[in-house]
């Protein structure tokens, strides 16, 4: 089954079947949970065991939010039934998963070896270790999006079709689990506050907020440094991702 | 106007030669001439059951690395003899281990059909063959051991023939993985960039390895490049008595 999420053909959307269904979601909840909780352990175990199940809920919590959108926006843009849309999506989350889950041992041995949470490079080390993992994230989320622009690609009428599919479901599931991580925080545990399951305030912020602080902070409040940095990173995002919206143009074959 | 000007003989590229043909059992120095002179032939036969290959390929990266620890280990002298081969040996082989899951999830990613086996075959070749090109870099590497005290040097001559090993690794082991038919370097490029992280962390996890200190490993927790940063100004003490700067 690994395999076949991660090399998805035609036939993935053919058994929309709640077992099948069942199976993936089973397989990414125990992926992400690995890898959550590498996340949580540099901050303290039990942090770790709290992010091992806040990762799968997260992802529940954002399909099942936007349930009814994307089957919706899938039936309109895409033409897909609704349990092919979640089969779909779920499917592509089960392949950022499983990256995340296959990172896990070097992740644990990243919060094994970063400075811990009560030393005097606590601060700098909360701020690279956020960053890290937004980037193996960030890394595995495109990887997720190529493949559902691929399973959508085997299903849709055209490309554009697709993409335009996957776009709206990018946008309106983006959107809503950026602001769903914020709300599950604490997901790294900043060293001063105390280890929680979730905070007293948890729908005050947002998660781009949260990031452009930690980037503030890493750079020395150095706004300017932050946004160059940054500049790099969303072009990294951008790239692969146009590249496969926007094929070249084959030549034509005489 | 004469027309019959003889022409040049048309241009006609010379075949890459052709590597030389794999015996049909592989063992140790097989597999060792195999990784040197035919890496594309090795690869094919990876793909088959039963090349009994991982083994020796293992014991080809552990010799060797032993052999290259014990030439940084004579920088230091004393307990670094054993130690940093010891070090280097374990630190390899579990940046190997961790990163192994990764690596079947990436070529799944770029396209190949390689199993798990094959895969660790592959892992392990790519170890050997780093190995082995540290073996070479050993001698040039021992005669500076012994030129110099300073430890930034002294790291900056560990870390690149480390560099370079990995570079021929890295070549073998996307070879394999075309061989599988990945249709993109992408992530295996991504993966090498991860092993290559793991391993430079690993060696500021076992520290130390180059200097010395009064304990085996220390339990001061840093990133590799603060590590780097801190040390680039220590040297190593006249005296043969153990200090506390951990290297």
């Amino acid at each position: 089954m690994i395999r076949r999420l991660l090399q998805p053909d035609a036939e993935l959307l053919d058994d929309p079947s709640p077992g099948r269904i069942t199976r993936i979601a089973g397989l990414t909840a125990l992926a992400l949970a690995a890898y959550g909780f590498t996340t949580g352990f540099w901050r303290s175990p039990q942090m770790g065991v709290y992010v091992a199940l806040k990762m799968p809920l997260l992802v529940a919590c954002t399909l099942g939010c936007n349930g009814m959108l994307n089957g919706l926006l899938g039936l309109l843009l895409g033409g897909l039934g609704f349990r092919q849309s979640l089969l779909a999506l779920l499917s592509a989350f089960a392949v950022s998963a499983l990256i995340l889950g296959s990172l896990s041992p070097v992740t644990l041995m990243l919060a094994l070896d970063a400075p811990p949470p009560d030393s005097e490079y606590a601060a700098s080390a909360h701020s690279g270790y956020l960053l890290f993992h937004v980037l193996l994230i960030a890394v595995a989320g495109i990887a997720g999006t190529l493949s559902l622009h691929r399973i959508l690609r085997e299903r849709c009428a055209s490309t554009s079709v697709a993409s335009i599919t996957m776009l709206a479901w990018l946008a309106g599931n983006g959107i809503l689990g950026m602001q769903f991580s914020w709300i599950l925080r604490p997901f790294f545990g900043t060293p001063r506050l105390t280890v929680q399951f979730l905070r007293e305030d948890p729908m005050n912020g947002s998660f781009l907020e949260a990031v452009w602080h930690a980037l503030n902070r890493f750079t020395g409040g150095n706004i300017h440094i932050a946004l160059f940095a940054l500049v790099p990173v969303a072009f990294l995002v951008a790239v692969p991702i146009l590249r496969t919206l926007f094929p070249r143009s084959q030549p034509a074959t005489p | 106007m004469n027309t019959d000007i003889p022409q040049p003989p048309p241009f006609i590229p010379t075949p890459p030669s052709a590597e030389p043909a794999l015996p049909e059992k592989l063992d140790t120095r097989a597999l060792f001439e195999a990784l040197l002179r035919s890496p594309r032939a090795l690869v094919q036969r990876l793909a088959d059951p039963g090349h009994g290959a991982l083994g020796r390929f293992l014991a080809i990266a552990v010799g060797s690395m032993l052999v290259f620890g014990l030439v940084l280990g004579s920088f230091a002298m004393n307990e670094q003899l054993w130690a940093a081969p010891l070090k280097i040996t374990a630190g390899l082989l579990i940046a190997g281990l961790i990163c192994f899951p990764s690596l079947y999830i990436f070529s799944c990613l770029a396209g190949s059909r390689a199993g798990a086996g094959q895969l660790a075959a592959t892992l392990a070749g790519m170890l050997a063959l780093a190995g082995v090109l540290l073996l070479g870099f050993a001698p040039a590497v021992w005669i500076f051991t012994q030129a110099t005290r300073s430890y930034s040097f002294m790291g900056l001559l560990a870390l690149i023939p480390w560099f370079v090993a990995l570079l021929f690794g890295f070549r073998f082991l996307k070879s394999a993985v075309s061989a599988g038919g990945a249709t993109s370097n992408g992530p295996v490029l991504l993966w090498a960039g991860i092993f290559l992280v793991v391993t430079l962390q690993m060696s500021t996890s076992l520290r130390p390895i180059i200097g010395t200190s009064e304990r085996f490993l220390t339990d001061e927790k840093k990133f590799f490049l603060q590590h780097w940063i801190d040390s680039a100004d220590k040297t190593l003490p006249l005296s043969t008595e153990p200090t506390t700067a951990n290297p």
